[in-house]
Order: C-alpha cells, then structure tokens, then sequence
C-alpha cells in the first residue's frame, strides 16, 4: 500500500475534483498523468471509488455556515417546498439528527446541485421522447417544459403542459414528479400529467400513482383520472385506461370532458391556438377524436364531433355555438 | 445533442478516447470497451448535452470505475462494501453508470463522524462540493477564503475518506 501523504494520493485527489466538472482540455491532461506512471492509475482509482462510495454523505448543514454567507437563493424562483420534501429526496438513512437539520433548507430545492439541472422542452405541436437511465421514459406532448436532475434520477418537475411517465417501479426508489405545486409518487405505473397555468391532470393507464403523499394521499388506481382546478378543487373520475395515453398515438378519448378541454388538448397536439367561447366550454363531450397532422382537418372533424363551429381567426381557431344547430 | 451529433464527435476522438481507455488500465481490451462506452453513451444521452466530448470521457471513466467495482465484487471481498441492487449511481456525474452504489449505513456514519471530526470548514466545503455539487469558487465566496483553501479543505476530507474506505476494505 503506498504512503499515505504520498505526492501521488494527493494528485489523485486534485484529479478527482478537477474532472468532476472538467472539459475536454481536462480529460486530456488527466490521460498524459495517467500515462507519466503506471502508479497513477491505480492511486486516482482509489480516490475515485471512495467519491463515489460517499456520495450519499449528508448535505451540510445550514448553521454552520460562516457569518457573511447569504441564504440559499430558491431554485427557479419556486415557491419555497415544504421541509418534508428533503426528507424524501434525500437518502433514506438521513437519521433524524440529519434531517432536522434540513429544516433549515427550505427554499433549497430537491434540484439541489443546479450544474445537473436540465430543461428538457417542446415547441407547440412537437413531441419529445426521453429515456432516462433506470429505463424509465418520459413523452412530452407539444408545449411542455420539464425539468431533470442527473443527480436525483428519479424526480421530474412538469413546469407546463403534458407528459406522460413510463417509470421503471423500485419500491425503495420511487419515482417523483412535482406539478402545480403537488408531488405525484409512482407506485408501479403508466400515467399521464397535464399542467396549463395552475391546474392539472393526473391520469393512471397502469398501476397507481400516490397524488400529495405528504398532505392528502389520494391512491390513483388504473383508470382513474384527478383533475383540479387551478383554484384547488380536485376531482376524481374514470376512465378507459387505454385512453389516458391515448394522444401517444394520435388520439383523444374522452368521457364526460368538457369542449373546453378538448380544445386545451387540440392546441398542445395540434401547436396551434384552439380557443372557445364562453357558452360551449362547458359543454359535454364523450367521444374519440383522432389527430390529423393537418390542425384544420383535425379541427373540422372535431368541431363536427363536439356538435361546435370552429371559426379561423387570426390567433387560432375559436370554438362556438353553431347557430342553434347540435348534431 | 441529437444522438448523430453525439454519434459524430465520437467516431471524431476515438483514438483520444481509446488512449484514455488504454491509460485508465483497459489494456488489450481498449478497443472492445470503446464499443461499449459507445452503447452506454447514446443509452444515457437523454438530455442536451453542453459538452458532448467531455460526457463521452466520463461516461468512459465511469465504465472503467464501474468494471473494477464488479473486478471487486466478483472477489467477493467487495460484497459488504456495495450492493448493485439499489441505491443511486452516486452523483458524481451525468454520465451513465450501469452500477449502483449503496453503501452500508455503518459505513456511512463512520464517514459522517470522520468528517465531522475533521472541523466544520472542512466538513462544509467537502459536503457542499461532493453531496450539493457546489463549485469550488461558490464554497470559496461562501466561506470567504481563497480557492487553494478549498482545494486544502477538500484534499483533507478526501484522504479521510479514502483511509476509512481502506479500513472498511481491511475488516
């Protein structure tokens, strides 16, 4: 075993902080170290095994910092989450000591380490597929922001719009996704969100997702869909299963939806503006609706469907009452 | 980065990448590893990636990283150490690893009270740079001394940690 002050541990250590956010230039000087001597590599594979072994060592504790040091600014000027998320994003073993400590963290988002932090985003009537390492795979329909941590490979924030989680299941890992200012936990499970401005739409087309498992902890089993307004009311209804996904495959099923939200769905499908007046957003609606690549021929079939008159305008179209006439 | 353009700057520093293969201990096998830190590569590559050279180099380390823990483990003198069933790939870094580390909570809070020991500046600027991913400017404005301090701070916890690691290995 070599000296423990050895020049050589202590290079190692250098490599093993340098590299962490190294660029090309980096790697490159640390393959010439590598080559000088042969007792190199074995000295920086020591010390990168043991930063690896210890990265789940506890974050500091706030108290401890120097005088001068100002508050952790909140991530994507957030709303502050609540301290009992930090017990979950955290490693379980946190003893209680530890986790107590992170009370002082509000305002310290899960996405701590904001350098892994990525916006993952599509144009309107773009879609986006990412596979995530455990195996797990998010869609995201058109108009939709996501953020992802690579250092916290389970926790997805949906900032705006649709996606739809296919998540690996670990019973002691379970995935999280943080919308409209609620966390959903994946308890085994295909299920899609949807958030525009506040509200949002939780659909389970397998096994069962935990909505606000630290406040409410309502249990969404297969079929089951939770809506809730932006003003806070939720709502639980059924649905097909097959449906909840359906837009995956250019279709909208819908039970008992409202024509305003059909035309929500047609704009982030479709990339285009679909808005409604007042009288027929609360109009009922039950049916399929499949999606055409071309917005005006989807819109026309829909509008015929929905017993509505879509009008071009300069924005959009704009759903409405047609003269009397329902189908 | 689309996949291509991932695709593009790999077959672009292949030689690089095989020599860094090559120094990190691949030996022969350098050029059967490249193939499968290309695999790993375009199966982790989920997100935009900023640096697409520099992840291709990481995610090459941590295929060489992940090979010697499994070196270890299949010697059985590893089994206590880890466990590849669970736990989270430790934040080192966005590049994929097939491994999973979860170290034994025992371990673990013989490390805390290591760290501990070693004064809270230390243990500050080692938990902000390894656990929060802080950079070192950040943690040296944070705690108002001069970045070659952290660099001392950080040196310290990690010789620390690499001795306790070395014990742990021993028992």
């Amino acid at each position: 075993m070599p000296v423990r002050h050895d020049q050589i541990y202590d290079e190692a250590i250098d490599w093993v902080v340098r590299l962490r956010d190294a660029g090309p230039d980096g790697w490159e000087a640390f393959t010439a170290w590598l080559e000088a001597d042969p007792a190199h590599a074995a000295a920086y594979e020591e010390a990168a095994l043991a930063d690896q072994d210890w990265g789940e060592l506890a974050p500091p504790p706030r108290r401890i910092a120097p005088d001068h040091v100002s508050p952790v600014p909140p991530f994507f000027g957030a709303p502050a989450p609540a301290p009992s998320r930090h017990g979950l994003t955290r490693r379980r073993w946190l003893g209680g000591a530890i986790a107590a400590s992170l009370i002082g963290l509000v305002g310290y988002g899960t996405l701590a380490p904001d350098r892994s932090v990525y916006a993952v985003e599509t144009g309107a009537g773009e879609r986006r597929s990412v596979a995530l390492a455990d195996g797990s795979r998010i869609d995201l329909n058109g108009s939709t922001r996501l953020r992802l941590d690579r250092d916290a490979p389970r926790f997805a924030r949906l900032e705006q719009g649709e996606a739809l989680f296919t998540v690996v299941h670990d019973d002691r890992r379970p995935f999280e996704v943080e919308v409209a200012g609620t966390r959903l936990r994946d308890m085994g499970t295909v299920f899609n969100v949807v958030s525009d401005r506040g509200s949002l739409e939780v659909g389970v087309a397998e096994g069962a997702v935990l909505y606000d498992p630290d406040g409410e902890a309502v249990n969404l089993t297969r079929g089951m869909t939770l809506r809730r307004d932006s003003g806070g009311r939720a709502q639980l209804s059924n649905r097909e299963p097959e449906a909840v996904a359906g837009w995956r495959d250019g279709r909208l099923v819908y039970a008992s939806a409202t024509v305003g939200q059909v035309a929500a769905d047609l704009s982030r499908n479709l990339g285009v503006t679909v808005a409604t007046t007042p009288v027929v957003e609360r109009q009922p609606f039950t049916g399929v609706i499949i999606l055409d690549p071309q917005p005006q021929s989807t819109i026309d079939r829909a509008a015929g469907l929905l017993g509505v008159e879509a009008d071009r305008s300069d924005e959009g179209w704009i759903l409405k009452s047609g003269a009397g006439e329902t189908r | 980065m689309t996949t291509s353009g991932l695709e593009a700057v790999f077959l672009a520093h292949r030689a690089a990448l095989q020599r860094f293969l090559r120094a990190r201990g691949a030996g022969d096998l350098a050029e059967d590893l490249l193939q499968e830190l290309w695999i790993r590569a375009s199966a982790g590559a989920s997100g935009p990636i900023a640096e697409p050279l520099a992840y291709l180099y990481r995610t090459a380390n941590n295929l060489m990283i992940d090979r010697r823990r499994s070196g270890l483990r299949s010697a059985a003198r590893d089994q206590e150490w880890s466990d590849s069933t669970g736990g989270a790939m430790a934040g080192i870094s966005d590049a994929p690893s097939g491994e999973r580390v979860l170290i034994a909570r025992e371990a673990l809070a013989a490390a805390e009270a290591a760290l501990a020991a070693l004064g809270e500046r230390t243990e500050y600027a080692f938990r902000r740079f390894r656990i929060e991913g802080a950079s070192q400017k950040q943690i040296a404005d944070e705690l108002g001394i001069s970045l070659s301090a952290v660099e001392k701070h950080l040196q310290k916890a990690y010789r620390t940690l690499i001795d306790l690691r070395r014990q742990w290995d021993a028992d």
